[in-house]
């Protein structure tokens, strides 16, 4: 299947604006992560926690609707879908 | 009513809100919350809309590295409390409005008082512990918030009405790791005036809010999009407002 990784902010800069990945029908949201990551360590250390999660204030939709925390580990990917990752700026 | 100097100075405005808009402005009470790169153009188009009472709070003073973006603070500014250097430009560009320049730092003793009084919470931080802080008076009082961010080219913007849309902890529940962040003046200048653009929007009560939207802003690619977001039924903040949340404690 074909997933659609769209990016924001800084995470634009490191891996372009948009994505596409294939992956196995099902594959889970930080799989997909994973395989990006794979592919860029900068956007693994910018991307995911010390201890390989997804870091805690990186949001995360599938195709505009936004994943809640306690659902991110288990949330899975379908064909078509488009995953937006996006870290909330801080400065003012 | 309006004076004569008010009808002038808003000539152009009122030709577009009247002056019943006018006089929406004039009798506004809003607090901006920093007077930083965010803080400085909202103060500014704020205080020259003819927003009647404006109170601008920070605890720092002009450094040489805030005058890339800081634009209310000059060279010669530079040693100052950036409040009282905020307040001689804000007073100078419109004497016919009141500014409350508050030498404080943001925290939970301060806060309360500073903003209980108000009609828009513009939130121009630099960090969100403090703006975590906010979101929790604004979800106390029922007072509207105005939230900007800003890194480098890149920039957010959501507007939250406590009680109806989603607040900034649905939105953000976890903080981004605090960092010195890298930015050029256009970035907060541009979120600035976007947040300024709202509350005077909301003032009015004119057009559509970006309320349960974040508006994102890439000046590398000169793109604005703006992303859905929603309440969160568990948020830790505004869950209560609400008879359909849960209340955090009732989980536990």
């Amino acid at each position: 299947m074909n997933v659609r990784v769209k990016a924001f902010a800084r995470f634009r800069e490191i891996i372009g604006s948009e994505n596409t990945l294939q992956l196995n029908e099902g594959t889970p949201v930080i799989d997909a992560l994973k395989t990006l990551s794979a592919g860029s360590l900068d956007f693994r250390d910018a991307c995911f926690d010390k201890e390989g999660n997804v870091a805690s204030h990186v949001v995360l939709m599938i195709n505009g609707k936004r994943i809640s925390s306690k659902d991110r580990e288990k949330v899975v990917l379908h064909d078509g879908d488009e995953l937006a990752v996006f870290p909330p700026v801080a400065g003012g | 009513m309006l004076t004569r100097s008010e009808q002038d100075r808003y000539h152009r405005q009122i030709l577009l809100i009247g002056e019943e808009g006018q006089e929406k402005l004039k009798s506004a009470r809003v607090v901006i919350a920093g007077a930083g790169g965010l803080g400085c153009p909202v103060a500014t188009y704020l205080a020259v809309a003819g927003v009647g009472h404006i109170r601008i709070i920070d605890h720092d003073t002009v450094d040489r590295s805030n005058l890339n973006r800081q634009i209310l603070f000059w060279d010669k500014d530079i040693g100052l409390a950036k409040t009282w250097s905020a307040g001689e430009k804000l007073k100078s560009i419109n004497p016919d409005i009141e500014i409350d320049a508050v030498q404080a730092t943001i925290d939970d003793k301060t806060a309360p008082g500073l903003v209980r009084d108000v009609d828009a919470i513009v939130d121009a931080m630099d960090n969100y512990p403090a703006r975590y802080l906010l979101n929790h008076l604004a979800c106390t009082f029922g007072i509207p918030l105005f939230h900007g961010a800003i890194r480098g080219f890149d920039g957010q913007v959501t507007s939250i009405i406590p009680g109806k849309t989603a607040c900034l902890a649905c939105i953000f529940p976890e903080a981004p790791p605090i960092e010195i962040f890298p930015v050029i003046g256009v970035t907060p200048g541009l979120i600035g005036m976007i947040q300024a653009n709202e509350v005077i929007k909301y003032l009015l009560g004119t057009g559509e809010l970006l309320t349960n939207r974040l508006l994102i802003w890439d000046g590398l690619r000169s793109s604005i999009e703006t992303i859905q977001v929603e309440r969160d039924p568990y948020c830790r903040e505004c869950s209560h407002l609400y008879n359909d949340g849960v209340m955090r404690e009732k989980l536990k």
